[in-house]
């Protein structure tokens, strides 16, 4: 079990997480044994921990050194949370952007448009040009043209313009600005599927519901898939076009679906996601208790054979 | 140890003598020049419109033979090919490279910005971060709008220096200045670079939160500004304020312009190792001494990426006839503001910049958001929007205003009191009478 033993020594370098289970994590004998003995953090903690120690994040920085990107996080808490990465948090993190890009079947030569803020992880995880210390981006090692449109719902008519101009394969969109970006491009195009192949619905611990997807891809004519980002455990996960699930990867994550309480929830039960990060070296995500609702299944996608698989 | 410390530290060139930087200059300028006409069939076709060839470009004089051109010429070969493809940029599918895009009112322009593109313009704009007081080490509060091709650049001047960076999330528009201050107060940078009506949010917002600006910005050493032209006044008093060290204002477009203030606060330092500018008659085309207020035309001197070459930035400014008492050679500019801008008074062209002079005379309207009101026709006087400050009498300050425009300006003024201006990138300048309606003056 050598990746817990790595992940629980550097992340006790972490004062929260050394608090929280310090004296606990000494033997982990397993996934099971893990999740039993690893408490969850949850969102709440980490905003009172800010509270209280006033440091920006929550007490979870270990290899202050390393730090290099400090980025606050997009979470409507009572006050701000942050993240800082290193150049290999930055190379992993960017990694599992460029798989969900490639579950979706982008590689070279391939236009992606990215309508959302730069400091959302879609957009300043797609190019080295974008994030500094970042050594490449999912388009770097697609071979993939991006672009960044900003993520304010009145920048639709530019989304528009970037798809008129450049006709991505693929655009990636926030999803607060998916019925802006729809009515004006319903105005503009006509039928969305002239520009391009396929919508790419994004947001921070939330997910498009599949009635209102599904409404969307009737709409406009073409496919709509979800990505599904953590941004606090620093995961992303992107909805297959094949199994129509989730996939994420086991190198990367470590994702439970569980109880508020913590409590293990059989294959195909509603819960909650947990994320381990196994990457995630500066700021440390152990057992991140998100707020979506999601249930883990097991792998077996022809797109991805040995991918996790979730449904949220 | 002193290695580190000196990491990122710019080369001579900026004090070069002249002979040896304008050699250096016109090499380049060859050198776009042959790629343009090899490679870009925009350019070719313009050059030989204009039966020119490269080769005959011998001087400096000469290369005012090659024809302007300006954004809507682009935007036209833009909707022709239905494609950002304009025959400006050297494509290549293998490239590590992004898009980016321009602002504006006309439409919205492509750059295709490889990595090469990045290094030399990134790396040239290291400089200007450094005479702003960049260094290894330091941490920096930036944004980042990948759309816009300052973002490209800023991620590769951190790599260059050495330093760290903090991102607020969100974009540079006020209703983001929450998330921005937090950023600040919560994280401590040692260097701020932000855009100027951004800035005036975030003081806004010390105002909403009873909060003392300097102790916001109590970490911060040195500001780096974009995006709109500070007065020397709006600076005095935004050092006073804050708390700073200094001050700096970069001017620049996603085109191919860089010109950074040095620490003597003279004009702006054009960065002569990445562009080449020009001043001319917005009329005849024809090319204005220092001094002389004319349209800013620029040609980048990286070729990769997409290549602006005599482009005619529609920018009013100058290259202003002094030397900088820095003992740099590069020479400095002033940019007031978009020539689109203008607005006739009484026969006489305004421009913001002017209005902005006056408003910042009176300490109650230094950094106050305002907008100039342009009718269809020529206005018998200058019409005015400004966002209602803090403190102050606005009524009493309207009169003394008004007086103050006469006396330098030499126009009558109306001005009308609001809450709150549209929200634009850039602050608003100008807004036309018809999307405001008749503002009751």
């Amino acid at each position: 079990m050598r990746p817990f033993k790595q992940l629980l020594r550097y992340a006790l370098g972490s004062p929260l997480l050394k608090k929280k289970f310090g004296g606990l994590a000494t033997d982990i004998a397993g996934f099971k044994d893990f999740s039993v003995k690893i408490p969850l953090t949850t969102l709440e903690e980490l905003v009172a921990e800010k509270m209280s120690s006033g440091d920006p994040y929550a007490s979870r920085l270990c290899e202050n050194g390393a730090a290099l990107v400090t980025l606050q996080l997009e979470y409507d808490t009572e006050t701000r949370l942050y993240i800082a990465l290193s150049r290999q948090d930055l190379k992993r993190y960017a990694e599992a952007l460029r798989r969900c890009w490639s579950l979706l079947g982008l590689g070279k030569g391939d236009g992606v448009a990215i309508f959302d803020y730069g400091t959302s992880p879609v957009s300043y995880l797609a190019s080295s040009a974008f994030t500094p210390y970042l050594s490449q981006g999912a388009a770097d090692a697609l071979g993939c043209l991006p672009i960044c449109n900003d993520g304010v719902a009145n920048m639709s008519q530019r989304a528009v313009e970037i798809l008129k101009f450049m006709r991505p394969q693929a655009l990636f969109i926030r999803s607060d600005c998916l019925e802006p970006f729809s009515i004006e491009s319903e105005r503009q195009l006509g039928r969305l599927s002239g520009y391009t192949r396929a919508l790419v619905v994004t947001e921070n611990e939330g997910c498009l519901p599949k009635a209102e997807q599904d409404a969307y891809e009737k709409r406009l004519g073409l496919p709509v898939y979800r990505l599904l980002r953590i941004d606090a455990g620093m995961f992303l996960a992107m909805e297959c076009p094949e199994c129509r699930l989730f996939h994420s990867w086991k190198d990367l994550y470590y994702v439970e679906s569980v109880t508020r309480a913590g409590d293990d929830v059989d294959e195909g039960g509603q819960n909650y996601l947990a994320i381990t990060n196994w990457f995630a070296r500066v700021c440390p995500a152990v057992r991140y208790l998100s707020q979506v609702k999601g249930s883990v299944y097991s792998a077996g996608c022809r797109r991805g054979p040995a991918d996790i698989r979730i449904a949220a | 140890m002193r290695k580190e410390v000196e990491q990122g530290r710019p080369d001579g060139k900026d004090t070069w003598p002249e002979e040896r930087l304008r050699g250096f200059q016109f090499r380049k300028i060859k050198r776009v020049l042959g790629h343009a006409y090899q490679e870009l069939p925009f350019y070719r076709r313009r050059f030989d419109a204009a039966h020119l060839h490269p080769d005959s470009v011998k001087s400096f004089h000469d290369l005012a033979r090659v024809p302007t051109f300006t954004k809507k010429e682009v935007l036209d070969e833009m909707k022709k090919k239905g494609t950002f493809r304009t025959g400006m940029e050297t494509f290549n599918s293998a490239d590590q490279a992004v898009l980016c895009m321009t602002s504006g009112t006309l439409g919205t322009s492509f750059l295709y910005l490889p990595k090469r593109w990045r290094s030399l313009r990134g790396d040239s704009l290291a400089r200007a971060y450094w005479w702003g007081g960049l260094r290894a080490g330091m941490h920096m509060l930036m944004a980042a709008p990948a759309w816009h091709s300052l973002a490209v650049q800023e991620s590769r001047v951190i790599e260059r220096l050495g330093a760290t960076c903090v991102i607020p999330w969100g974009t540079f528009l006020p209703r983001f200045a929450e998330n921005f201050l937090t950023t600040l107060v919560d994280t401590r940078p040692d260097f701020v670079s932000m855009f100027l009506p951004m800035l005036y949010a975030l003081l806004a917002e010390c105002r909403r939160r009873r909060m003392e600006a300097r102790l916001a910005f109590d970490s911060v050493q040195y500001l780096l500004i974009v995006g709109a032209p500070m007065t020397p006044r709006s600076r005095e008093q935004l050092k006073e304020e804050l708390g700073v060290r200094d001050i700096f204002e970069g001017l620049g477009n996603p085109e191919g312009l860089t010109a950074m203030e040095c620490s003597f606060h003279r004009g702006h330092h054009i960065f002569a190792d990445c562009c080449y500018v020009e001043i001319v008659d917005p009329k005849t085309g024809a090319l204005l001494p220092a001094g002389k207020r004319g349209n800013v035309v620029i040609t980048s001197l990286i070729p990769y990426g997409t290549l602006y070459l005599r482009y005619d930035s529609e920018d009013l400014g100058e290259i202003l006839p002094h030397a900088c008492e820095c003992g740099r050679t590069w020479p400095l500019m002033e940019v007031y503001d978009r020539r689109t801008n203008t607005v006739e008074v009484a026969g006489k062209e305004i421009v913001p910049y002017d209005v902005r002079l006056c408003l910042d005379d009176f300490p109650e309207l230094i950094g106050v958001p305002f907008a100039v009101v342009r009718g269809e026709k020529s206005a018998p006087y200058l019409k005015l929007l400004i966002q209602r400050p803090a403190t102050g009498d606005p009524y009493g300050l309207g009169a003394r205003l008004r007086a103050l425009l006469r006396q330098r300006l030499q126009i009558d003024a109306r001005e009308e009191w609001t809450e709150e201006l549209p929200e634009r990138w850039k602050g608003v300048a100008v807004i036309e009478e018809k999307d405001w309606g008749t503002p009751r003056v």
